[in-house]
């Protein structure tokens, strides 16, 4: 059995309309999220992770199994939908109890399964009320319970902070992350940047069905050449470095920081420029920090998708 | 494995069963199945009622009357003589005629009605001035006939229309109702194949369906029963061919639940909307007695008619192309009637994993 989810060279069109195209993506353990803008791409490749909907070319493996044999796959795979649709007349704790006996588990051990889910997901309380009187963000959480009650090793969730409340969202990214520690693939589509950021060990980018990026966020901003990197350097003596910057030629543009405390260089090589910093430093510049002010998923998100749809 | 998938096939049913028993959206299917069992009580209440006033009125007859009494008065005998046979009438009425002779002055004509019953038939005597004009002679319900009628609301109410639309309510919405609840992916992402999913859904529905359509049947039979006599119900049941008929009617309810059922759980995975697969599928039955023998066969009311135990008798006069619909098949042997919906379901059933096997989630297009 394979370690990873593989898509090769999958493409899905809906008639003429384009889904995703020509994906070939090897996914790791740890937490990935899915970036791009609304129409990229991103369930339509979570649904054909999941088996919902059939490549139109290509393969997709999952640990190894094909989604056409959801019988293994998913003891394996948990999925949260964006659907927020439930079966009529279900309570939080049948909802969850009687998916888990559609896995053929005996009364005992769904009953303790979902009661373990409920507790992960906060709703032990309301696990007796029906699901249509759920709030927006308790049926959120119980989409995710329902995902995770029988433990899977390869979670895949739909926008799974939309509609939490902040506390709720930083218990959910703290039990994502806990999950990623354990060695599970956790990949999350979001179009909040700023959480991905938080969030993400790797990014896949998407733009109109295409994967634009993919990797470590560091990778991925390295690897956009045309785009200066910008860095911000935090020091006592700003207009000294930055005419020597200037001067040096190692800096195409050097701004003073909103907040008066440093400077923000824009250098074409960034690894040259780290370097001859070294040598500036040496003459009596104080520096308090160098930090990479571009390596975020927002950045790279502008860089190559634009600001459209991006939520930040 | 085979154990697993029993305990996912008992999960699916208990989850659909609920939803398909108790679903505001079913309730028509209630009313269809209900609908012969009201028109037997309704009939059963009224002979009931009937044979009670009759009773009544017998106990005021002057003397004992057999039904020979009641043949025996013609057209042409006097009020006298008519007495002298049968007694004063326990019921009569009478009302006065003023006629105008072509001939002559006007006079007037004295119509009188008499009403004589044995306890189980009843006389009508019209007299016109003292003269008997005319007799009717209504003999009370007879079970025999009564089996013919229930027959023919079997065969042409029950089966081809109750039961035909109560499996296109119930089996459609097995996978198309999902698909527009949008609920249908909690199934997909279980650890289930789709063709065990499809076999457990069609389970479910079965047993809706069976029990709503078996028990409406058995209760219709009892509606029947009721109103008789218990000694002509004994021998009816006990020593004709009361209940060999009760269970062949059950069975070819539970036979075309079988059969519908595979047919609409399929046309539901294939065709958006109902109303397209039920009007080709119904004119297709309907049309069944009119194909070349070969074709008559892929049909669920073929071997269903031929299963049915009552022939229903075409009436003379009844117009060729009604005849041919209400007379029964080139009889099959029962065993290959029953293998027959067995096995054209089966195939159906085939058919459908196939398409169920593909299926994608759509929803934005349904």
């Amino acid at each position: 059995m394979s370690g990873d989810i593989t898509l090769d060279n999958v493409s899905k069109f809906y008639g003429e309309v384009l889904g995703v195209n020509r994906v070939n993506l090897s996914i790791r353990s740890g937490i990935t999220s899915l970036v791009g803008p609304n129409g990229a791409g991103k369930t339509t490749l979570m649904n054909l992770l999941t088996g919902l909907i059939q490549p139109t070319r290509g393969t997709v493996r999952i640990l190894g199994y094909s989604t056409e044999e959801p019988e293994k796959l998913f003891h394996l795979v948990g999925y949260s939908t964006q659907f927020d649709s439930f079966p009529k007349g279900l309570t939080g704790y049948q909802f969850i109890y009687l998916y888990l006996k559609l896995f053929g588990y005996d009364s005992e051990t769904a009953d303790n399964l979902a009661w373990r889910a409920i507790e992960r997901a906060n709703l032990t309380e309301a696990a007796h009320r029906k699901v249509a009187g759920y709030s927006k963000g308790m049926r959120q959480r119980i989409r995710l319970a329902q995902s995770l009650a029988h433990n899977p090793r390869v979670l895949i969730l739909d926008e799974p902070l939309n509609g939490l409340d902040p506390l709720a969202r930083a218990e959910m990214i703290a039990m994502f992350r806990s999950l990623a520690a354990d060695g599970c693939h956790v990949i999350i589509s979001s179009h909040i940047l700023h959480e991905v950021d938080i969030i993400s060990d790797q990014v896949i980018l998407l733009s109109n069905g295409y994967v634009v990026a993919e990797g470590q966020i560091q990778d991925v901003r390295n690897e956009i050449r045309e785009q200066p990197a910008q860095i911000l350097i935090r020091c006592d003596h700003q207009r000294q470095l930055a005419s020597k910057l200037i001067e040096s030629g190692l800096a195409i543009e050097v701004r003073m920081h909103e907040d008066s405390r440093g400077l923000l260089i824009k250098t074409a090589d960034a690894d040259h420029f780290y370097l001859a910093l070294n040598q500036l430093v040496k003459s009596g510049i104080d520096v308090e920090s160098v930090i990479p002010a571009d390596d975020d998923v927002n950045s790279v998100y502008e860089y190559l998708i634009g600001t459209e749809g991006a939520a930040v | 494995m085979r154990r697993a998938w029993l305990r996912q096939i008992l999960a699916v049913i208990r989850l659909e069963v609920k939803k398909t028993f108790f679903a505001k959206r079913g309730l028509w299917i209630y009313l269809l199945a209900l609908m012969p069992l009201a028109l037997f009580l309704a009939h059963a209440a009224s002979i009931t009622y009937q044979n009670e006033a009759r009773a009544r009125l017998a106990t005021h007859n002057q003397k004992p009357l057999r039904n020979q009494d009641l043949a025996s008065i013609s057209q042409g005998m006097s009020r006298e003589e008519v007495i002298k046979r049968l007694g004063k009438p326990p019921s009569a009425y009478s009302w006065d005629e003023p006629r105008q002779d072509e001939s002559g002055p006007s006079h007037v004509v004295v119509h009188e009605v008499y009403h004589y019953t044995d306890g189980e038939s009843d006389l009508h005597v019209r007299l016109e001035d003292g003269t008997v004009t005319g007799t009717e002679l209504g003999q009370s319900e007879n079970l025999g006939e009564n089996t013919v009628i229930f027959a023919g609301v079997f065969q042409f109410f029950y089966l081809r229309l109750a039961i035909f639309f109560g499996c296109l309510g119930i089996f459609m919405n097995l996978f198309r109702g999902e698909l527009l609840d949008k609920s249908l992916h909690f199934y997909f992402l279980a650890p289930l194949r789709r063709d065990v999913l499809m076999v457990a859904k069609y389970l479910a529905g079965l047993l809706a369906a069976t029990v709503i359509f078996v028990t409406s049947e058995a209760l219709q039979f009892l509606a029947l029963c009721w109103s008789f006599d218990p000694n002509l119900l004994n021998s009816y049941l006990y020593h004709g061919h009361g209940f060999a008929h009760l269970a062949a009617y059950l069975g070819i309810t539970a036979l075309a639940c079988i059969g519908y059922g595979s047919l609409f759980l399929a046309a539901g995975l294939w065709v958006r909307n109902p109303i397209l697969p039920a009007a080709v599928i119904l004119i297709w039955e309907a049309l069944n007695p009119f194909l070349p023998s070969v074709l008559q066969k892929i049909s669920v009311i073929y071997y269903l008619k031929s299963l049915c135990p009552v022939e229903i008798p075409a009436a003379p006069g009844t117009p060729p192309l009604l005849a041919l619909l209400i007379s029964s098949p080139e009889p099959i042997p029962a065993p290959v009637a029953i293998l027959g919906v067995i096995l054209v379901s089966i195939a159906i059933l085939v058919v459908s994993s196939r398409k169920v096997r593909r299926m994608e989630i759509n929803y934005t297009t349904e």
